[in-house]
């Protein structure tokens, strides 16, 4: 009879601190429980794994990240050009560049949504069309970011909050024309979020910093000047090579990030189609 | 005749790595006495790639790594790289140098974003890295196309540092001399050999002719007739731009990986990452005045 045990898949660190190329998993929706459960501990440990040689469709994209929790529907995308949603597929979320239409604004250090009260756990983000050099995407250890701090700025950040808003995505619908009603609702919907700006994580009960360059707007009870100083400050940990890794994508190349520990930055050194997919599981409220 | 022939057989491909800089070559075992031809089209790729990666190079060892270098021109022997542990001059080919790591360590001397030895008057052409023992995992070499860098400022920073001169010095290895309890008498002497320099901070590269920013974290001490809050402030930021993800590659190196890097249009950072035993062997070609 066809056994659902698992074959165990290998593992192999990309750098010192963070990614790892994972082999031996056809990712799709009907892996055994056990499979699943390795990814999520491996996704913590790692903080963002490395598929290669995938092929799947959208459907079975959905069914891979429902398996790691509730998965999210970008409230923007659907009214953004080259990051949207379709109607089909809510919850995937189309990253298109074209020569001449170089879809830029994640070629910056973040972590995704964290305008929201409980930003998302991880996104599944998957290479249709690469160019032949360049778009690379770089990933931040943001745990090893805060260790390689000095004790004083430690002792300084541990008890701060930040601000968290979307004005990146408030300036793109602007600019797309979207009445000022809908953004009035949005605004509703999305008020400025407060999160602490050391992040203990979850699961692993690791320390990582936790404010960005594109959605933190400022630290709760500084002045701007001293904020906008620690800050840029803060943000700066994630130009440190000690705590990146690169990945070069191919068409079927697959990366599952953890997006609690983590910042990445999409290299826009390409004036060529690349064609993404994203998928994203929600996670919870910052502590 | 016959090695001849064979080398030529082989057309060498570069395949760029990232959208700016960087290229594996394939087809070339560096090793081999290679044709005229074969060194000429590495010197072309090394200008326009700014960093070469040839893997499985296997067979090199210490004595064709020299002989590869020389190719290029004269070979550097590294003033400072001597009575130190984890960078050291070789003994017997004192050209060649030695970078044996612990691992674990931070805070080595090259995990700072640096182009070499530019506190010479003319500092080096480029080199030649072989990875003897990776570090498992971690351990990658950065370099950042500083030409690039430059083309990323904005038009006012560029306006601002088009006649500026630097003055480029050797602080890391006075302080390294200092903490061995190398006699003063000594260090003297040095300090005689190696003035401190000034070179342009907007370099034009001798061969391309291209513009790049040449100023470093590691050497670059101040700007000439700036007041050092202004020079400090001017330094930090275009030596930032070095960090920038689009004008950076990034090498994972394997057991016989050789790098080769223009030295006149990029800038490296050695990652100290790992924890575990790394074993380099690096040749350097000597450079001429920046211009």
């Amino acid at each position: 009879m066809a056994t659902l045990a698992m074959t165990r898949p290998t593992l192999t660190k990309v750098t010192g601190n963070i990614g790892a190329e994972v082999e031996g998993i056809q990712l799709s929706g009907d892996l055994p429980q056990e499979t699943i459960d390795w990814i999520n501990d491996a996704l913590v440990e790692n903080k963002v794994l490395f598929f290669r040689g995938q092929t799947f469709d959208r459907d079975q994209h959905v069914a891979f990240g429902a398996r790691f929790g509730e998965l999210e529907v970008h409230p923007f995308a659907k009214h953004l050009g080259a990051f949207n949603t379709t109607d089909d597929h809510p919850y995937i979320i189309v990253i298109k560049s074209e020569p001449g239409n170089r879809n830029r604004g994640t070629d910056v250090w973040h972590s995704d949504v964290t305008w929201r009260t409980e930003p998302s756990l991880g996104s599944i983000l998957r290479c249709i069309d690469a160019p032949e050099t360049g778009g690379d995407t770089m990933w931040a250890d943001m745990e090893t970011a805060y260790v390689l701090l000095d004790d004083e700025t430690k002792a300084e950040i541990e008890n701060l909050e930040a601000t968290h808003d979307w004005d990146n995505f408030r300036r793109g619908l602007v600019s797309a024309g979207v009445p000022d009603d809908i953004i009035k609702a949005m605004d509703a919907e999305f008020p400025l979020a407060s999160h602490p700006v050391v992040r203990t994580h979850p699961v692993s009960g690791r320390k990582c910093l936790y404010v960005n360059a594109i959605f933190t707007t400022g630290i709760v009870g500084y002045d701007k000047e001293a904020s906008d100083a620690l800050l840029a400050k803060l943000n700066r940990q994630t130009a440190i090579p000690e705590v990146q890794v690169r990945l070069r994508w191919e068409p079927g190349t697959v990366a599952f990030w953890d997006n609690r520990s983590t910042q990445h930055y999409a290299v826009a050194d390409y004036d060529d189609d690349r064609l993404m997919e994203r998928v994203t599981v929600c996670g919870d409220k910052p502590f | 005749m016959a090695t001849a022939a064979l080398t030529r057989a082989k057309n060498p491909t570069a395949s760029r790595v990232t959208g700016t800089l960087g290229a594996e070559v394939e087809g070339i075992d560096v090793s081999q006495d290679l044709d005229q031809e074969i060194i000429d089209w590495i010197s072309a790729a090394l200008v326009e790639h700014k960093v070469l990666f040839f893997r499985d190079q296997h067979a090199l060892d210490r004595k064709q790594h020299l002989a590869f270098g020389r190719r290029f021109g004269e070979l550097e022997i590294h003033p400072f790289a001597y009575g130190l542990d984890v960078f050291g001059n070789d003994e017997a080919d004192p050209e060649l140098i030695v970078i044996d790591h612990p691992g674990g360590q931070r805070n080595t001397g090259t995990d700072i974003w640096h182009s070499d030895v530019s506190f010479r008057e003319t500092p080096a052409l480029g080199s030649i890295l072989r990875c003897v023992v990776p570090a498992n995992p971690g351990g990658d070499t950065l370099w950042a196309d500083m030409e690039k860098a430059y083309e990323l400022l904005d038009d006012e920073t560029k306006a601002l540092i088009a006649d500026l001169e630097a003055e480029h010095d050797w602080p890391n290895f006075r302080r390294g001399m200092i903490n061995r309890g190398v006699d003063e008498e000594t260090i003297a002497k040095f300090r005689e050999k190696f003035p401190v320099m000034r070179h342009p901070v907007v370099r034009t590269h001798p061969v391309s002719g291209n513009k790049c920013i040449y100023v470093n974290s590691v050497f670059t001490t101040g700007i000439v007739g700036m007041d050092k809050d202004e020079s400090d402030a001017l330094l930090t930021r275009l030596c930032r731009q070095a960090t920038i993800p689009e004008v950076q590659v990034r090498f994972r190196w394997e057991p016989g990986s050789v790098a080769f890097w223009d030295n006149r249009s990029t800038q490296h950072y050695a990652v100290t990452d790992y924890q575990t035993r790394r074993v380099m062997e690096r040749v350097t070609i000597a450079g001429d005045k920046p211009f």
